[in-house]
This record gives C-alpha cells, structure tokens and sequence, in this order.
C-alpha cells in the first residue's frame, strides 16, 4: 500500500522545513525506525527516521527545498 | 546559518514523540524538552524520559539564550504536582527531573510547587528519585528552605555561563547569587547532591571556563555538567563557536582534576539529559 511521507513539525512554530539530505534512494528498502532524510534546524541537523518497513518509492522533493509542514516529502510502498 | 558540525545530528521519530507528547497534553503537562526546543527530545521521548517543566510555560526573565516564552505566567496549578506523578508512574520513570520556569511574580518563586510535586512522586512512586533542577528564587533562603525540606536527591541550579558573559546572557540573574545558592542547599543538607550546568560557545575563553569551574566547586558541588549553546533563533545571544568533542573531553578531564565527582561534558550534553546515569554514577552519595 502507498504511503506519503509528510514533512514533520519538530517545534510548535514550525512552519516549514529545508529538507537538506536524502539518506535513502529511490528503490532503496526502508526498515521502521531507520533515518531517512535530514532536516536541518536553528539548532540541529535532525535525521527524520521511517515510522513503517517499505520501499522508498518516490522522493517528491529535492536536497534543499523548503517544504510546508504536513507536505508530502516522499511516497513509501509500506510493506 | 552556519554548517553544522557533524556531531551535531539528532535522530526523530515522530510516532514516538507523539506518544508522549499526547501524554503531557492529556495531563496538562510542560516539558522543557519542547518549551526549550531541546535538540535531544525525539532521543529522550522514544526512550520514555522528559523533563517536567512545573509552574507554567511562560517565564517572567528574558534570558537571551533561552527559548522559553517570557510573559505574564497564570497562577500555579493545584493538580500539576498529581498530574506529575502520574505521567511520571505512566511512563516508568526511575528518576523524575523537575524544572520551571522561572517566576519572580510569585512571593516564594514557586518552592511550594516544587516541594509538593515532590511529596506526590514521593507517595505515588515508591522508590523513583527526584532531581529539581530550580531557578535561583531569587536568593531568598526561605524559598531554598522549602525545596531542601522536600529532600529531593538532586538539587540542580544552573549556572549557565562563565562570570563575564553574566550580563549580557541572563541579565535578570546574577553569578553571585546563582553559586549562593548552590553553596546554601549545600551547607543546609550536605547529603544533597547538589549540580549544576554551563554553555560553552558563547564567546567564553578558556581560563575563564577554568575559573567558573572553580567558583563552582568552591560551593561544594558535587556534580557538572557541560554543553554546546545552541542558538534557538537568529534573534536570540548570538553563537561564537562549536566547540569540539575534543575540547569536551578536556573540559570534563580538567573539571575532573579539580575535583568535580561526576562530570557530564559533550556536545549535546544538557543539564537533565541522562541524568538517571548520572545519578547511578554517584549512587555511593547518597
């Protein structure tokens, strides 16, 4: 089943994120608790980790862009 | 922004801080892992740990490293110190950190509070320790009183930062009276552990680091801790450097030959953060 990936809300005032670095490509199998992509904040570079075991089907933005939160960052085939 | 050094790399789970971030929201709890914006929250929340945050999250100081809300705070909440024995019950803590916010508005700073969240983990969690990690209650000996009545095993007051950056980091709060008050609890019941924290990068030197190590120990305190200032907003204390995981490890190497018992020093290191370990580092203290 296919899933989207949304951008998190790391602090209540959020609003959007710059989503700095894929850690997994196209194709690639994710497992449940791995790191899957990097958002860099004011204070950290946070590694957003899968919450479900899939395949990372579809990376819908790329290293840099600035993405609402809540957006659809990716599209996993969950297992 | 400036790169981030590679050390500086967190990892989140968001189901995991979910699951109690909605468990402090049904308990009207704060943490300071999210009023602070903590870099370690997705760590410590997936492993079931906080630091409660008592009192309200709006803080009556402005200090300009902080991310805490400054304003008018409401009055104390008579079921915070029960709501925080049972958060603390739900999720399995063998050690409970309290901290608040820090609030002048209220004639004993809020000791009350503290004292009586301690009395009910005490009653409803037969065998959890408690650090209070306070805020200075302005000096006022009576205040200390009723938070070293309430024993808690830790007493945690930070100092923040080197003697001459006081100023223009916590002006609200002054380098005498935070190491007063480190140096009272300690006099008044030496069987408190007594701890306390600073930030390096912001514009501190190294022989001023040394000297506020041993201002710090001339009170008699028994545990440090050591991190990296993180900036939580371009309008907040600009950063002057990253120090490295070396620097951390001489810092906690010199803190040690001074004659510190526990030292916690790395990048990521904060004033709670494993504060269990730290605890069961020094159990033969207390």
């Amino acid at each position: 089943m296919e899933k989207n990936i949304h951008m998190p809300k790391l602090r209540p005032e959020m609003k959007s994120g710059v989503l700095c670095a894929w850690l997994k490509e196209e194709g690639e199998t994710v497992s449940a608790g791995e790191p899957l992509f990097e958002i860099e904040t004011d204070k950290v570079v946070n590694q957003i980790e899968a919450t479900q075991s899939g395949v990372l089907k579809k990376q819908l933005v790329e290293e840099g862009d600035t993405v609402a939160v809540d957006e659809a960052v990716a599209v996993l085939e969950a297992e | 922004m400036e790169k981030k050094p590679d050390w500086l790399k967190v990892r989140y789970n968001q189901d995991a801080v979910n699951e109690v971030a909605e468990l402090m929201r049904d308990l009207k709890l704060n943490t300071v892992c999210k009023e602070a914006n903590c870099p370690n929250l997705g760590e410590c929340y997936r492993k079931h740990t906080s630091t409660f945050m008592i009192l309200g999250s709006v803080c009556t100081r402005n200090c300009r490293f902080c991310n805490v809300t400054t304003g008018h705070p409401l009055p104390p909440d008579p079921e915070e110190p029960m709501h925080v024995a049972r958060a603390a019950k739900k999720l399995g803590l063998r050690h409970v950190v309290l901290t608040c916010s820090t609030r002048d508005d209220l004639p004993d700073g809020g000791a009350g509070q503290f004292a009586a969240c301690v009395r009910a983990i005490r009653e409803n969690c037969p065998g959890t320790t408690v650090e209070t990690l306070i805020s200075d209650m302005k000096g006022d000996h009576a205040a200390l009183d009723t938070v070293i009545a309430a024993h808690p095993e830790v007493l945690n007051h930070n100092v923040e930062t080197v003697q001459e950056l006081q100023q223009a980091v916590r002006p609200q709060a002054r380098y005498e009276r935070s190491l007063g008050v480190l140096r009272y609890c300690k006099e008044q019941d030496p069987s408190l552990l007594t701890k306390t924290g600073f930030m390096v990068g912001l514009g501190e030197t190294e022989e001023q680091i040394s000297r506020l190590m041993d201002d710090i120990l001339a009170t008699g305190c028994d545990i440090l801790t050591i991190g990296q200032y993180l900036q939580p907003s371009p309008r907040h204390y600009p950063l002057a450097r990253y120090a490295t995981p070396e620097d951390f490890a001489r810092w906690k190497e010199l803190a040690l030959a001074k004659g510190f018992r526990h030292v916690a020093s790395a990048p990521l290191a904060r004033s709670s953060y494993k504060a269990w370990e730290v605890l069961e580092d020094t159990h033969d203290l207390y």
